[in-house]
Order: structure tokens, then sequence, then C-alpha cells
């Protein structure tokens, strides 16, 4: 196997082979689709990576909702959440509003979450998103998006109004209008386009009393000790709770995303990988050529004594080392298109947070893309080098020492 | 003919009516017409003929690159065209050695490196590949070319590297297909002489192809070859 691999090395590092001919656009064309695979798959790793960081940072590794009805006795409610899983790390209660904000004569719906002020640093990680000021929450303190704050063209220390309709039984209307004013104590990237255009973070208590709910609350966010356990914790909590109770991931949470991420990502994995495999046909080709140079060579090495098995491991061989060399080269390559797109990102706006729920993505090389992208190339390379490599070893002596 | 009627001590190849023909489009061309010799162990022997006559596919065949129509070759009483592809590669890389008239030296391996190829395909050890092949470049008077690449060499030169690279194996047999066919005279000369140093030296058999009569001449058995027979 290391004669093969000597044999093929020598012969595959000639001026006439590698450096020759079409030979290096072939080769960059190799080198350029393994690439854009690197790249494109660290695109969508980085977009499952970016969205799941943000839900965590912001919602908890779980969400625990009670069905129909707002939770009422916090202590109780924790309680029974702790009793059931060991893996629960720390947890905080939490609340949902939909409001209005009003500043300067215009208004936008938002949505106010509540969260225990006391707790929520140690089940939420909300802080490293601070973008502008302090994150303070209290009764009459809150902190709002970055897209909020753009719109509104909000600073830090400035008031805002939150208004929320409350249903009454009393007067024509059936409702009543409840507002409060806050200052802005900080602007956040919620790691979430819609999040920063329509989330506004508060105290638990000021949420409780613009809303007049007493002590009640949605539900639990949920820190786990082991993050990578959420999907077990989940199931054994919905388990254990029953069906009144909903239990979250951040999986859940966006299941449409996710679930369409996956076909997305085997999708532009095969059309992708159309590049490679056009590019190992090109090397195909230019091994035909080399070849057919290398009739003299091959029927002396047969002469030698190498057997037509072993010729045909040779040009395999070559495959494998122009695979693998294409291979390293476009990995390195794509990490600097990562890195590329990063930059890139700092500077414009490539991605529609609209369409896309987020408008920045950090881009994450799996070492499993890469080993799959290398498996793939390898293996179109062996099948693109069969059939000269097959067409080399059945070559007659005779006809080969002719061409000498 | 039986097997057991022929001196395999003695003989080191044995040929039974050897045919060869080969077809191009509708007709067939019959080059060697049923061909039956023997050679023995340490003999130097010539086939001599004009172009075309059929001597470098009789030394073809002999030497197992190509297989005959009909007739049998038998290498120390072992029926060789048995053999699969594998085996015969094997079998050539372990008994015989071969030069031809063009050098056929690989362009992008130096002097050293050709010649070490048969011992590295025998799967030998590399370090000691290497030193035989140093023993042959020194013998060879090329310790200095060892570094060189083919086209840094002259013909004479080539052509001596092509032989140690036939012999680092110490085959049995050496096949020669005009070894001096595109030499000038000095140079064919010393090879000439070489080739009969290393038979006596090594005990080697020796099957020269020529059409070169003064080299011929210097041979104890010479086997005139014309349209296919022996003359």
């Amino acid at each position: 196997m290391r004669l093969n691999f000597w044999i093929a090395y020598r012969l595959l590092f000639s001026r006439q082979v590698l450096f020759g001919g079409s030979a290096p656009l072939s080769f960059l064309g190799l080198i350029l689709g393994v690439a854009a695979l690197v790249a494109s798959m660290a695109v969508m790793s980085g977009y499952v990576e970016t969205l799941k960081t943000a839900m965590t940072d912001i919602t908890g590794d779980l969400q625990v909702v009670k069905h129909g009805k707002l939770a009422e006795n916090w202590e109780s409610f924790s309680k029974k959440l702790k009793e059931q899983d060991s893996r629960i790390e720390s947890m905080m209660r939490f609340g949902y509003a939909q409001a209005v904000l009003a500043r300067k004569g215009q208004v936008s719906e938002v949505l106010f979450q509540g969260v225990d002020e006391a707790e929520f640093k140690k089940v939420l990680n909300i802080e490293k998103r601070v973008k502008q000021g302090k994150l303070q929450l209290s009764a009459d303190q809150i902190a709002i998006g970055t897209g909020l704050a753009k719109k509104y063209d909000v600073q830090v220390g400035e008031k805002i109004y939150l208004v929320v309709p409350l249903a009454t039984p009393f007067g024509s209307s059936g409702f009543k209008r409840q507002s409060k004013e806050f200052v802005v104590t900080a602007i956040i990237d919620f790691g979430k386009n819609d999040w920063n255009q329509r989330l506004v973070l508060g105290d638990l208590k000021a949420l409780q009393l613009l809303t007049e709910i007493g002590d009640r609350f949605t539900g639990a966010f949920i820190k786990l000790n082991d993050r990578d356990s959420a999907n077990e914790t989940a199931k054994n909590l919905l388990e254990r709770l029953g069906p009144s109770y909903s239990v979250m991931t951040w999986y859940d949470v966006n299941r449409n995303i996710f679930e369409a991420v996956v076909i997305e990502r085997a999708v532009i994995f095969l059309v992708v990988l159309l590049i490679v495999i056009v590019a190992a046909f090109n090397i195909s080709s230019t091994l035909y050529v080399f070849i057919r140079q290398k009739y003299s060579d091959i029927a002396i090495l047969k002469t030698l004594g190498l057997s037509p098995r072993k010729i045909r491991m040779i040009f395999l061989s070559q495959g494998l080392i122009v695979g693998a060399m294409g291979t390293v080269i476009g990995i390195v390559l794509g990490y600097d298109l990562c890195f590329g797109f990063m930059y890139l990102q700092e500077h414009y706006a490539l991605i529609s947070g609209s369409v896309y729920k987020i408008d920045r993505i950090f881009t994450e090389v799996r070492f499993i893309d890469l080993f799959v992208i290398g498996m793939a190339t390898q293996l179109i390379c062996l099948i693109a080098t069969y059939f000269p490599a097959y067409k080399g070893s059945q070559l007659e002596v005779v006809e080969g020492l002719k061409n000498g | 003919m039986d097997n057991t009627s022929y001196n395999f001590k003695k003989n080191i190849i044995e040929v039974q009516n050897l045919t060869k023909n080969y077809t191009t489009g509708a007709s067939e061309l019959e080059v060697l017409k049923g061909i039956s010799f023997s050679i023995q162990r340490g003999e130097a022997v010539c086939l001599l003929g004009a172009s075309g006559a059929g001597k470098s596919t009789l030394l073809q065949i002999l030497g197992t690159l190509d297989r005959p129509t009909d007739g049998k070759v038998f290498y120390n009483g072992e029926d060789i065209f048995s053999l699969n592809d594998e085996s015969l590669a094997q079998f050539r890389n372990q008994k015989m050695g071969f030069v031809f008239q063009f050098h056929h030296l690989i362009q992008e391996m130096n002097a050293l490196e050709n010649i070490m190829l048969p011992a590295l395909i025998a799967g030998d050890d590399v370090s000691a590949s290497r030193e035989e092949a140093l023993k042959w470049l020194e013998f060879m008077g090329l310790s200095d070319r060892s570094e060189h690449f083919p086209h840094q060499l002259s013909g004479g030169e080539l052509q001596r590297v092509a032989i140690a690279r036939a012999l680092i194996k110490k085959p049995e047999v050496l096949f020669a297909d005009e070894p001096t066919g595109n030499l000038d005279s000095a140079n064919s000369q010393k090879i000439q002489e070489l080739f009969f140093e290393l038979q006596n030296k090594l005990g080697l058999t020796l099957v020269v192809v020529t059409h070169d009569m003064a080299f011929a001449n210097k041979f104890p058995r010479v086997f005139k070859v014309k349209d296919g027979r022996f003359a």
C-alpha cells in the first residue's frame, strides 16, 4: 500500500499532471466545491446554534406553562417542579402580557415579558446581550430590544408608556385601559428579529400590577445543569406533571424552523456537492489523458512485476491523494469564507431578519460536517478515478512499450 | 510431447510449438509459427533476425509480457502461462530482468529510485533496497549519478541504469530487446561487454534480441528468426 502511494505521489506531482493543462483548474474546482460545502454547512449549523442560544438566553432551557389559566402559588409550583427531575439547576416564574407601547405620538403592539427581578440572572443569560445601559428591572424600569429602540429612537434613561387593555364587566366597552410610564434602563439584542422588534423585558411585579393579576404568573423558565438533556427532561416532566401542563424546549418553540433547516441543510449539501462531483469528473478526464501519456511507464511497471490490481491501486491512490488535498485545502478555504461572511455581516445587512428570524448568524464548523464532507469528497474522487484506473490496469504491456 | 521428456534440471526454459497470431481488422497475422526450443541455465542466447521477423514477439512471450496464441513455455518445468496475471507479475519480478532498446526509466524518479523499483515492488525493506541499488550504481560506475533524473543522464548512462534496475532482484534470466539499438558504437561496445561480464559473474541466463550481426557473433548460440520460424 505504501508503494502504491509512493508511486502515485511521484507520478502525480510531475509537471504534466497536477500543474499542467486543465488539471489545476479541475483541482481548483474541487477545492472551491469543498470550501462551499464547508461554508454552507457552517452557516446552517450556525443558524441553528444562533437561534438556540437566543432562545435559551431569553427563555431558559425549558418553559413550563399551566394550560388554560395562570399559575398561582409559586412556592408549591416550584417545589412540585423541582421534585420531578434532578437535572433542574434553577428556575424562576415569568409572565407574558400583550401591550401597546406609546411614545411621542407613535404606538405599536409589544410583548411584555415579566421576570422575577431577584432570580432572572440565575436562569437567563440576558446581561451579555445588553448593548446600551445597565440591566436593572423594577416597578418602573424596563429594557427593550434594539429594533424597538431604533424605531422609536429611544435612548437609555428615556421614558416610554406601556398600555394594557383589561377586560371588565363594567362599562359599555367591556374593557378598560391600564397604562404606566417606564424608564428604559437597557437596550438589548435579544438575538431574534421579532423579539428585538416587539419584546419588552420588565419586572414580574410591574407586569402583575399593570395587568391586575395579583400574585399570579404564566409559568416557569428552567435552567438545566445539562443543557443537552433538555429533550429528555422535557419528556420526563411532561409525563410526571400530566396533561394540564405544557413543557417546551427551545426546539419545540421553533419546531417549524428547525425541521425546515434539516431539510434545507440536506438539499444545500446535495446541490453544493454537485460542484464537487463535476470537479471530480474533470479530474477523472485529466487522469485519462495522464494515463494515455504514461502508457510507457505503466508498461514498464507491469514488466517489473506490478500486477494489474496494483496498477489500479496506484491510480486509485492518486484519486485519494487528490481528494485528500482538495478536502484539506477546501476546508481551510471554507474556514476563511466563514470568517469573511462574519466580517461582511458586521458591515452589511446580509440577512433579512424578517425572513430568517435572526439578522446575524454565527457560523459553526462542526466536526461531523467536516467528516461527512471529507468522506463524500473521497468517495466521489475514488469513483471518478476508478474508470481511468481500470483502463490503465488493463493496458497491454507490449502496446505500452511501443509507445515509449 | 510429454513434459517429462525435457531435461528440466539442465534447461531453464522449454518452448513447445509456440504460435502467436495478431488480428488486424478482418485479417489474421501469424507472427510465430510453431517454434520449439530450449535454453540451458546460464546460457547466453541471441535471437537474430530482420525487423518484423518475430524475434521481439518471441522474447516478449518468453518474458511473460505477452501470452501465446498456442503452445507452451515451461520455466524450470512449470507451465508459466497456467498462472494468473497476479502470479505471473510476481514471477516476473522474482525471476526475470528486462532491458529494452529505449531505457524506459520513469522520468519522475531519479536513478537510484528507478533501480530500487523492482525491490520495492517485491516488498523488500526500503533501506535494504536502497543499499542494493547503491551497490549496483557503483558497479555501473554511476555512484555520482544516483540523484540524477533520466533527463540529466546520457544515453549510455540511461542504459546502464536500466540494466542495474533489471538486475537488482538477481533474476535467473535477463531478457534484452535490442539493448544497443539506440546507442553510438562506443557505448554499444561497452554495453555488449557489460552483458557478457554480468553473465559470467552472476551465472545469468541471457536472452538477447538483436539485428546487429557483430553483436550476435559474440554469442555461443544464435537462433536466426525468419518469418516466425527458426531458419
